[in-house]
């Protein structure tokens, strides 16, 4: 578990009440959650609960049918475009299925938003960012010049990541980041979110269905059930659990225990 | 009672839904006007839709401009035989396709061939999240996607439409030499007989609102698409088929306008 000073009064996005139809489907209905400043969170759930949904909401993608969030004392559930695009330059997004820009090749995806965000920089400087980030996430910098579509999965999903961290985002929200991933990478991507953590004070959030993954990066865990968070709590706490539904979904089992 | 309501339901329901549409392409054209000012910013983004729609889109019109020119010269001398002098021919041909065929016929084909492309790319955009990365690192899509295409059809349609009007009075006039026996200085002179600027004009200026119709709808129909591979099918009929009509409807007003 991580080294870091954490204040539990000081919450850097608060979720309160938040209602989610699609349609006549209930996917949210009634999310509390609160994420601490230099924290990391990890959301676990089974595959449709809600997961992304959450995420899309603390970076104002999606507004809730009801309730309110906050996001470093900012309500972006209400608010105006400014106030959305003020918070969004404080936060990172890695999108479950990537969503690389298909028509830029890798480098460019890196160096897009860097560029157009830092007028100041150079362009050699921003070739040495992209070369640095590629390097984070494990890709020699040969890859610059690959097109999304000719990466494979994990490949994809590690760019996105290193696009994510290139602006220095102050929050971070992960959907997924070691899905399809080996076990040796994984890791990687573990380490680079401690690191996020430990050296830039990033708040994270993970969205994760990989158990190995989250009892090591996070500070606290809250299990996502039936449009509900049902439980929250630190690692330790997490795997001494008595709720036999948080139990089934950490040991993986495919029937709850009170039924064996 | 209720199989009165129910068509009455049906017919406000798709009243409201056309009305929520225009307003919407209104909001299209609204927030890709306001990111004007940063165009000179991303000049490599315009030229690289001004290539992808205009010059690679020569090549067919080079084959249904010419073809339309033969036929419509072929029929003018159909129609005039033995009744007026053959130099009517040219002047025909030369009005015909200047006021009329040079731009609806650029307009109609561009609505098949880079409408429908515009709208499936929007589409597979939004599908695969690349719209809310966008978001997320704080660009604004409307200035480094609808922007550039905007430009680029509103530069290139009437480019194209000039193209096409010299082309097609070159099948006019080769169909005259070798199929009709009308020599080159009757088609000629035909053609400069009754010459106005306005016909040239007219076509231009109808042009310019066509390439903005098909960038509106393009991009209307690509944001709106429904779910998967037959969304994306689905949005580029729509546009296909919405572009070609207001094509047609526009052609009417604007011809209207220019010459009562
Ligand atoms: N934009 C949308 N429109 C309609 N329904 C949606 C939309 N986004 C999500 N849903 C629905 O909400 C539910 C939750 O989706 P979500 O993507 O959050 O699941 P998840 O917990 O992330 O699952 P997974 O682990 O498989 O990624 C799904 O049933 C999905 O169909
Ligand atoms: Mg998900």
């Amino acid at each position: 578990m991580p080294n870091v000073k954490i204040n539990p009064d000081d919450v850097m996005i608060k979720l309160r009440g938040l209602k989610k139809n699609f349609g006549s489907q209930s996917v949210l209905s009634d999310v509390n959650l609160d994420i601490r400043r230099g924290e990391t969170m990890v959301i676990i759930g089974q595959s449709g609960v809600g997961k992304s949904v959450i995420l899309k909401h603390m970076i104002g993608l999606l507004q809730p049918d009801e309730g309110e969030v906050t996001v470093d004392g900012i309500t972006i559930s209400t608010a105006k475009y400014f106030d959305t695009r003020t918070i969004r330059k404080k936060m990172g997004m890695l999108f479950q299925m990537g969503a690389l820009f298909d028509s830029m090749d890798t480098g460019e995806n890196i160096a897009f938003a860097l560029r157009e965000h830092h007028p100041e920089l150079s362009e050699a400087e921003i070739q040495q960012q992209v070369t640095d980030k590629l390097k984070i996430i494990n890709l020699v910098p040969e890859f610059r010049t690959k097109m999304p579509s000719e990466l494979s999965g994990g490949m994809r999903k590690r760019v996105a990541l290193a696009r994510a961290i290139a602006l220095s985002p102050e929050i971070l929200l992960y959907d997924e980041p070691t899905t399809g991933l080996d076990p040796i990478t994984s890791d990687v991507i573990n380490d680079l979110i401690l690191e996020m953590q430990s050296k830039l004070g990033v708040t994270s959030v993970v969205v994760t269905h990989d158990m190995v993954s989250a009892f090591k990066v996070a500070d606290r865990i809250a299990m996502l059930y039936k449009g509900r968070i049902i439980e929250v709590g630190s690692v330790e706490e997490i795997k001494k659990t008595t709720n036999p539904f948080v139990k089934q979904f950490i040991t993986g089992q495919r029937k709850i225990d009170s039924e064996n | 009672m209720t199989f009165v309501l129910k068509p009455l339901f049906f017919l406000g329901q798709k009243i409201v839904g056309a009305i929520s549409g225009v307003g919407e392409i209104f909001c299209i054209l609204f927030y890709t006007l306001r990111a004007l000012p940063y165009a000179h910013k991303n000049v490599n983004l315009i030229v690289k839709q001004m290539v992808a729609i205009g010059v690679s889109s020569v090549p067919l019109l080079f084959v249904t401009s010419i073809f339309t020119g033969m036929v419509a010269t072929v029929q003018a001398d159909f129609q005039f035989r033995g009744l007026v002098s053959d130099k009517f021919v040219g002047t025909a041909a030369c009005k015909m396709i200047l006021i009329e065929l040079g731009p609806l016929l650029t307009a109609l084909v561009l609505a098949g061939r880079v409408g429908s492309a515009l709208a499936a790319e929007i589409a597979s955009m939004r599908e695969k999240e690349e719209l809310d990365a966008y978001a997320v690192l704080d660009l604004d899509p409307y200035r480094y996607l609808a922007l550039p295409r905007f430009i680029a059809f509103f530069t290139m349609v009437p480019c194209l439409t000039i193209i096409s009007n010299g082309l097609a009075l070159l099948g006019g006039w080769i169909v005259s030499v070798l199929a009709l026996d009308i020599t080159t200085y009757t088609f000629y002179t035909g053609m400069q007989y009754l010459f106005q600027p306005m016909d040239l004009f007219a076509g231009v200026i109808k042009s310019f609102v066509f390439g903005v119709t098909i960038f509106l709808l393009g991009y209307y129909h690509g944001l709106n698409a429904s779910a998967g591979a037959r969304g994306v099918g689905l949005a580029t009929k729509d546009v296909v088929v919405s572009s070609c009509l207001m094509i047609l409807i526009l052609d009417f007003v604007v011809a209207a306008i220019l010459f009562q």
